[in-house]
């Protein structure tokens, strides 16, 4: 095969970025990430950080849902539980010196979601697919149930939501949506290193053995029970980790930021970007913050922000996105990821054969 | 050249000029820009298509009059689907593309505005109106650029409990959405009962849309409460109920805060369903768009709306929603206007300054008669009561304040 790679180690086949064109892209990328704050204005900041906030929580769907094969429809959950964990931990501890809250707060938050996941989790060792989907549902509703109740209010505010604490990372007070970026930018690269690596591991090919054939996974010595249950709780312990990176970014949170809207987005960015691949939740994330955002400005830019036409404007918009997203579904079902995938590669073997 | 004292001034006065020029640009922009979130989509699109158009009326009336100290206005509309989220970033995205031209601000929901709120501060704060009656919201220590145009849900609270307790009722009944808006008042509800005498018979939680209906009529049959007063619906589930109440022949009392007293959906129930809302009232903390004696600013809107919106139904009607967003639009343009004429610079302390200082507003037609920001709120409304042969709503008390 033609690859215009000539490894010489087997370390250096191993390398996670294994050729000249994938070491540009990244390191140019994190590049122009480290730049961005210093030209970006305050929106773009505030886009920029939820697409992190979203793309990790989207890094913990492709673990479960891309690289082990189990749909949820329910981790707009342990968004939620992460997010409103690091505001009760946060009270809860408020006598401990502020600067070294977040290392205590947002661990504790990652593993409240962690083991939510695993009890959420304990149907997948009995359904499948569709069905399991419909159970995870459940724990959207049940968690948005709970936040909302009086008996919870003291610590989760009801449903009129509670303010959240500043962070403040020994003595550094994240206050400002750029000093958050710096933060959630960091975490969302390591994050996806670290999903990149897990599949590297012993775990990681459990995962993906179970994702392929769980029959055969288990004939093989993976006990189902742990690897999916394992599965389940680093998936969560993922979208924990958004939850509380989002607690921190917003000044306050509501019940209804974390609907089953959540849920479906989380999936949809994942199905648009690449199951099981690394940077296919990157891609979903772009396409399904991006570029609603942008048909909303080019429609204002088109009509001239005539408020005649702002009521017809709105669902023209849902519309367009929708068939945006059903054609990129068309020509690529295998998502934004492979279409990079295939620059990549021509890029890599270029002069020679293509595609 | 040789520099000499002459060239070194000429210089400096050159330099000065073309340094500070722009910079007085920058202090007087152009035109002013308002931000608008509406929700256009999602689950009160209704109400925000309803609302729209008068964002267009309102920007053409405020510049013929002149804008804020002969600057035009621009508002700058979006849809935010009803998502708290989405009006932060629509607000985010305004401020960064209009700058300090932007100089005020419309949010959709009390999610948003409670989202928002935190934000508001140096560089970013604006003054900030919204579709809200939130009470929470009324308390300009920790919202200081945030205001209602009207009375909060407490406050609609009590006006409908002091005209219960007017009328001789004694035993009423709270049935509301389980959701935030819903219970806002709740609590509030009922330390004014219990102040006023009347006992809570029966409160109920229903969910916002599609509600169990024959179960909540039964309940509310079991308590034997003479009054019942519904609380965070649109324009949904206040209907059923009361033409449920109704087939199971209970003769309570029915009423309704401010988004549930809407004429358009009482007509409509009225046409697909029956007369059955006959004797529904309400608080409401402006006059009708069709009560327009002595109201000469409604008598500008219907003019304008005739000349704007020929051939729709908005040509001869404006809806209690839009007459809403008009009010808050009215109050923010009254802060913005007092504070160019007092020739200091637009910032959100000033304008927020400003809106706290308006006492004895001539509203031209809103309210009973002048009135006053409290709270950076106008404690103020009136009863009304729907009559499904003439379509209206028509006052059954006196303009009650708080």
């Amino acid at each position: 095969m033609i690859n215009g790679n000539l490894k010489a180690t087997y370390g250096a086949d191993e390398r996670v970025l294994n050729n000249r064109n994938k070491q540009m892209f990244v390191f140019g990328s994190i590049i122009l990430l480290s730049l961005f704050p210093l030209f970006a204005d305050d929106y773009s900041v505030l886009m920029a950080c939820k697409m992190g906030i979203l793309l990790i929580a989207v890094v913990g769907v492709n673990v479960l849902t891309g690289y082990t094969g189990l749909v949820s429809l329910g981790h707009g959950a342990f968004v939620a539980i992460g997010a409103y964990s690091t505001v009760i931990f946060s009270n809860l501890f408020s006598g401990l010196p502020t600067g070294i809250l977040p290392f205590i707060v947002v661990p504790l938050a990652i593993a409240v979601s962690a083991l939510t996941g695993i009890i959420v989790g304990l149907p997948s060792l009995r359904v499948k697919g569709l069905y399991l989907a419909v159970a995870t549902l459940a724990a959207s509703f049940i968690v948005k149930f709970l936040i909302e109740q009086d008996l919870f209010a003291p610590w989760t505010g009801g449903i009129v939501g509670i303010d959240t604490p500043v962070p403040s990372l020994l003595g550094w007070e994240l206050d400002t949506k750029r000093e958050m970026y710096v933060l959630i930018t960091a975490l969302a690269l390591g994050t996806m290193l670290a999903a990149q690596n897990l599949f590297r591991t012993r775990v990681g090919r459990a995962f993906i053995a179970i994702r392929d054939r769980d029959y055969s996974a288990e004939i093989l010595g993976i006990s189902l029970l742990r690897y999916k249950l394992m599965s389940f709780a680093i998936s969560a312990g993922y979208c924990g980790l958004s939850g509380a990176l989002g607690a921190y970014f917003f000044a306050r949170i509501l019940p209804e930021q974390f609907g089953l809207d959540l849920s479906l987005e989380l999936v949809a960015a994942l199905i648009v970007g690449g199951m099981g691949r690394t940077l296919g939740p990157l891609f979903g994330v772009v396409v399904v913050m991006l570029v609603p955002e942008l048909i909303k400005i080019s429609m204002a830019a088109a009509t001239g922000g005539s408020l005649e036409l702002a009521r017809y404007t709105g669902p023209v918009q849902e519309i367009v996105f929708g068939l945006l997203l059903v054609f990129f579904l068309l020509k690529e079902p295998l998502g934004i990821n492979q279409i990079t995938d295939r620059i990549l590669r021509s890029a890599n073997r270029w002069p020679f054969a293509r595609g | 050249m040789t520099l000499n004292r002459r060239t070194f001034l000429a210089t400096g006065a050159a330099a000065t000029a073309a340094m500070g020029t722009p910079m007085i640009l920058k202090a007087q922009p152009a035109e002013y820009v308002l931000g608008a979130s509406l929700p256009l989509t999602g689950p009160f699109a209704t109400a925000g298509q309803l609302v729209a158009p008068a964002f267009a009326l309102a920007q053409k009336m405020f510049n013929d009059e002149g804008g804020i100290a002969g600057t035009p206005i621009r508002f700058v509309t979006e849809d935010s689907g009803y998502v708290p989220q989405s009006t932060l970033a629509n607000y985010q995205r305004v401020l960064a593309t209009e700058g300090k031209a932007c100089v005020g601000y419309f949010a959709d929901s009390t999610g948003a505005m409670k989202l928002i709120a935190p934000e508001l501060k140096g560089e970013n704060a604006r003054l900030m109106g919204s579709t809200s009656f939130a009470s929470e919201l009324a308390n300009p220590q920790t919202n200081p650029y945030q205001y209602i145009s009207g009375p909060t849900y407490q406050d609609q609270f009590d006006i409908l409990m002091q005209n219960i307790k007017a009328a001789g009722g004694s035993k009423i009944a709270i049935i509301y959405s389980n959701t935030e808006f819903g219970r806002d008042p709740l609590e509030h509800g009922r330390a004014t009962a219990e102040r006023l005498g009347l006992e809570i018979v029966l409160e109920e939680a229903t969910k916002p849309q599609g509600a169990d209906i024959p179960t909540h009529v039964t309940k509310l049959a079991q308590s034997g409460a003479e009054h019942c007063i519904l609380q965070g619906y649109v324009t949904g589930v206040w209907p059923q109920l009361i033409g449920g109440a109704r087939q199971f022949g209970l003769p309570i009392q029915f009423h309704g805060t401010f988004w549930g007293m809407e004429k358009l959906i009482a007509d409509r129930i009225t046409k697909e369903a029956g007369p059955f809302l006959a004797g529904y009232q309400g608080v409401m903390p402006y006059r009708y768009f069709y009560d327009r004696e002595n109201a000469p600013r409604y008598e500008q809107y219907a003019a304008l709306s005739k000349a704007m919106f020929a051939g729709t139904p908005l040509e001869n009607y404006m809806s209690t929603w839009a007459l809403q967003a008009m009010c808050g639009l009215e109050l923010a343009m009254k802060a913005l206007r007092d504070t160019a004429e007092a020739g200091k610079e637009l910032t959100a302390d000033n304008v927020a300054e400003s809106l706290s200082g308006i006492s004895d507003w001539d509203s031209g037609g809103f309210f009973g008669g002048p009135v006053s920001m409290n709270n950076n709120k106008i404690g103020t409304g009136r009863v009304y009561e729907y009559a499904p042969d003439t379509g209206l709503f028509t006052p059954v008390s006196d303009w009650l304040s708080t």
